[in-house]
This record gives structure tokens, sequence and C-alpha cells, in this order.
């Protein structure tokens, strides 16, 4: 159930070029946080930005989390691209945040099989929600694939070389990993996977790479969750601005922030 | 328990719209507001004065493509379209969420001819938990949704004197600012016999991406709404009141109780909150505790000595 309320920052550092990782102490929101789940941050109390902005949740630890220091905090990694961001980046441990929080439905975990190969695919900051999903499937094998245009836009890496995962890189300048998109690069690792009915994808990323993928997909058996981005109003639900087309019977623009973020790949219709 | 008597301390907050006794000003406006059911999680929808549902057609409506909504310097712009399930399907699965609570519904609605006004407005008629009609002529976002009758006084009469046979029901005729004389077509909706008029929707705007060199929306024109856009609906909403005698619901950039006063003071009977709902959901429960507040403060017994006493 979501929830209204104000967060206390703990943190807020910059981890690499544009990026940037902050800490919020709030139980409530952090205490039902589920993986692919995200945030309606208050940026400001000001009305510049006037809408909140939504942020995938990349960590969220429970009041029962061992470690004391990080019971009930929730962390945002997050890029700086526009005024509402840069000014995100001046929060001060200690300020408060208005939140929205957890929204949206989060990735489904399906009882697999152990032969089934979990393949998480992530572009860009979309690989931070793609983080505490890899937490949750922990003990399964995983296959990792990280896409980024450079290398400084390469992130998270670290989280999964914790799993037991392999993982696989591509930038498009081709300063770190393989040279061209990551989807490029899972097609080129294809064969190193069983029978297409044997895998399992998990994909957030930006629009270019969801609807490459989608390619992939459709041409394959594979089953795809999918998290999307979108440009939204509220994040709850009520003003219908963040819509993407699927193949829903009724219903055919589904909203990103209470049908999604995470959709069945095959189901959304690219315009 | 006893009932507490209106007082300076406990200032009357109730108004009469047509046949509706709100039991507050606030209004949460339509398309702003989901079917409701979105903001339970956040507070007491029993506080409100009345929700206004999304606009309702008779067939279902599948809406704009995206992108629908852009940020813009205190404001947005929107083009969902309308989108909405038909009347059948609200009355199926989204009614009964409305008639659980306490407070009043007001469905909003529109056609694409004067004919769907019409049998839209007699089918509501004779549904029970309905307290009245908000009439859509005026949405930016389709070239039918009414606009057409929107922006012409005497189709506006004509349309809302049809309606208005059709519904014994309180009949809110809900105006475009996208005219060059409001006050002649609000006068326009009370001579048809509209027991109200609500405004102002929103203004017909764009947004350009030059990198892309494209709209930033998915229908290149949608409607402004927010903060940017009050002192505009505030003068509109005075020169209305100027010109009718019936009451008049404010809205356009309402965030706060300061500015829904304002517009009471112009001459709004009862105020609608937009915008302010997708950034705090709360909005609508704060500007009644504002308002209060306020009441409280300059010792007066009951809003209503209040509406229009500007000047």
């Amino acid at each position: 159930m979501p929830i209204q309320t104000d967060g206390m920052v703990v943190s807020n550092k910059r981890i690499k070029s544009v990026y940037y990782l902050l800490g919020i102490n709030c139980t409530p929101i952090a205490d039902q946080s589920k993986p692919g789940q995200f945030v309606m941050v208050k940026v400001s109390d000001d009305r510049s930005p006037l809408l909140r902005r939504p942020f995938s949740v990349y960590k969220s630890y429970p009041v029962s989390y061992p470690e004391k220091r990080k019971r009930g905090c929730l962390f945002i990694l997050y890029k700086q691209v526009g005024k509402g961001t840069r000014m995100m980046t001046t929060l001060k441990r200690g300020e408060k945040v208005d939140l929205i929080g957890p929204l949206g439905n989060g990735f489904i975990l399906p009882p697999l099989p152990s032969s089934t190969n979990i393949i998480l695919i992530g572009g860009g900051v979309g690989i931070v929600s793609l983080s505490p999903l890899a937490e949750a499937l922990k003990g399964r094998k995983l296959f990792v694939f990280i896409g980024g245009k450079t290398q400084h836009d390469i992130l998270c890496v670290e989280d999964f070389k914790i799993f037991n995962s392999n993982i696989f890189v591509a930038t498009e300048d081709g300063s770190l990993g393989t040279q061209g998109t990551v989807v490029d690069l899972f097609l080129s690792q294809r064969k190193k996977f069983k029978r297409d009915e044997e895998c399992y994808l998990y994909a957030c990323g930006p629009v270019e790479m969801l609807k490459a993928l989608a390619g992939i997909v459709k041409l394959n058996n594979f089953v795809c969750q999918a998290s999307l981005e979108a440009r939204m109003g509220c994040g709850f639900g009520a003003c219908w601005g963040c819509v993407v087309k699927t193949n829903h019977p009724k219903t055919s623009y589904q909203r990103v922030c209470k049908e999604g973020p995470v959709f069945t790949l095959k189901d959304i219709l690219w315009e | 328990m006893g009932i507490t008597m209106p007082s300076i301390r406990n200032p009357d907050l109730s108004v009469t719209i047509g046949k509706i006794k709100l039991r507050n000003p606030v209004i949460v406006s339509s398309g702003t507001f989901g079917f409701g059911e979105e903001f339970e999680d956040f507070f007491d929808l029993n506080h409100l004065g009345a929700i206004i549902s999304k606009g309702i057609s008779l067939k279902p409506m599948k809406g704009n493509p995206p992108p629908r909504i852009f940020e813009t310097e205190g404001g947005i712009i929107n083009s969902i379209g309308l989108q909405n399930p038909g009347f059948q399907e609200f009355i199926k699965n989204k009614l009964p969420y409305y008639k659980d609570l306490k407070t009043h519904l007001i469905i909003n609605f529109f056609g694409n001819t004067q004919k769907e006004y019409i049998e839209l407005a007699r089918r509501f008629d004779r549904i029970p938990g309905i307290s009245g009609l908000e009439m859509n002529i005026s949405c930016p976002n389709i070239k039918r949704g009414g606009i057409v009758f929107g922006t012409n006084p005497h189709m506006a009469y004509r349309l809302v004197q049809a309606v208005r046979k059709a519904t014994t029901l309180t009949l809110i005729v809900k105006l475009s600012p996208n005219v060059t004389d409001i006050a002649l077509m609000a006068k326009s909706a009370e001579d048809g016999g509209a027991d109200a008029v609500s405004l102002v929707n929103t203004f017909r705007a764009m947004a350009v991406n030059i990198y892309t060199q494209k709209p930033e929306l998915g229908n290149v024109i949608g409607g402004l709404s927010g903060p940017a856009i009050k002192p505009i609906a505030l003068r509109m909403v005075w020169e209305v009141s100027q010109a009718v005698h019936i009451p008049i619901i404010g809205m356009g950039g309402i965030m706060n109780a300061e500015d829904a006063i304002e517009f009471i003071l112009v001459g709004a009977s009862a105020i609608q909150i937009g915008t302010a709902n997708l950034i705090d959901p709360k909005t609508g429960i704060k500007v009644i505790h504002g308002i209060r507040k306020y009441l409280i403060r300059n010792k007066i017994g009951c809003i209503q000595k209040l509406i229009g006493t500007f000047g």
C-alpha cells in the first residue's frame, strides 16, 4: 500500500560521473518495497519543478534487517539529467524529503526449475531496478548483461559480482567491455544458453533498448518481464499521463505507474 | 454526542450548488482524481466537499497517443484525450466504489453530439448515488470533446437547454477559457438552465523539443494547467461572477488554501483542486483546513459571508 510521508536524508553522494546515490531513512516505505517498485520524490518545496519525479528503488532495508544502521532505509541511484535531479544532488544529510511509495507492480518471481537460465538485461540507469531483483533471486545462477553509452554509464557491476552470476558488459563507444548495444551483446551470446523456452528474461532500460529486445523476444520463445521508463504525472494512477500501448483487450493504453512499470514485454505494442 | 453549532471558532463551511449541499467548498476536479480509489491510501475521501469523476462518454475512449504529459514552468500540459471506459463499464466497475463513500459524487460527462449529451444525462439521471452532473463542453484535447459547443455561445445555450430537460440532477457546465468572452459563455449556460458553472478548464498549449525537433506531446496540442494559469483563471472567475447569478465553481492552478480563498473572494461559491492532486494527493484536505483557519483568524462564522466580497 503506497504511503505519502517524509523521509530523512542519511547520505547523498556522487558515485561516478553524473550518477548519485541518495540514502533516505523512511521505514514505512523501505519496509514494504519490492524489486521493481518505485518512489515519487518531491524534489523541491518550491513550484519548480512542479511534479514529483519517479525513481526506482535501488536498495531497501526492512526494520528487521540485521545491520542496525541500514534499517528502514531506502536508496535511490539516480542520474543527474535536468533541473530536478540537479536539485536532488544538493540534498544534505538530515534534510527531509517528501516521498510517495512504494508504487507500481514490481517484478514477478515465478517458481522456475533450477535448469532455467535467468537472464538480466539492463541499459543505463535501468540496471538499478535489476539489482534488488538479483538479491531476491539469490542462490540462482544469473546471466547479467549491462550496457551503457560509455564506461561511465556502466553501473552496479559490483552488486552482481557477489551473486552467482556471469556478467557481460557492452558500451556503445567500446570504452568498456564489448562495443555495441547490450541487446547486440545478448544476441551474440545466445548460443551459450539452452533452448529458448529454458530462458527467463528480466529487462529494464530506455525505450530503444526494450524495443530492440522486443524484436528478439518475438522471434523466439523467451518470456521477458520488462520494466518501463515513462514521463509521469502523479505516479499513483490518477492522471493517465504515463500510458503505454498494450495488447490488452479492453484498455489498450495501460498506465506505466499502476499496471506497470513491469510488463510482459511481448504485450507492449511499440508505436 | 451533540451537534456542534457553527460559530466563530467552528465556522460553517457548507455551500449549496443547485440541489447539492456541500459540507465544504472543496471539490476535486475531473481527470485529476482518477476514479477516487487511487487516493484512498492517502486520506479519508469523505472529508471532501465533493468528488468529480473522470469524464465519461457513451462509448469507451482509448485516449491520445503518448507522451501525454509535459511539465512547463509552473504548469503541466496534458493531452490525455479523455480516456475512459464508457458509460456501461463505468456503472459496472467504477461507480460501486464511489457509492460506498459519504461525500457527494458529481459525474463529469461529454458527448460527440447533442444527442449523446442528452442520452448520457438521461441515463445518469436514473442512477442512484449520483448528486450532480458536470457537463464538459471544454476539453481541448479532442476535436469532438465538446469544445465546439464550448466556444459558441448560441450552441452552448441550445445544448445546455436540451440537457437540462433530460435531467433533474444538479447540472454544472464546465467552461473553456479558450474563448474571447467567458462571461458570455457563462451567461449562455445560465440562460440554458444550468444550476452552476465551473471554470476554467485548461488552456490550449504546446511545447517543442529542440533536440528532436518534434512536439513534446503525442497529440501536439494539449491543455495547460497548474499555478501558471492561476492569475488568468482568477480574472475569468471574477468576470463571470459579475455576469451571472448562479453559483460559480472556480478552478485553475489552486495549490493551497490561500489560492482557494482568492477564488472565493472574487465570487466562487466552491473551488476545484486539479493539478495539485497529482503532486500532493492530500491537497484537498489541506485546503479545507486552511480555509477553516482563515475564517477563524478573521472571525468569519460562515464561508458564505466571504463569497464575492472582494473589492
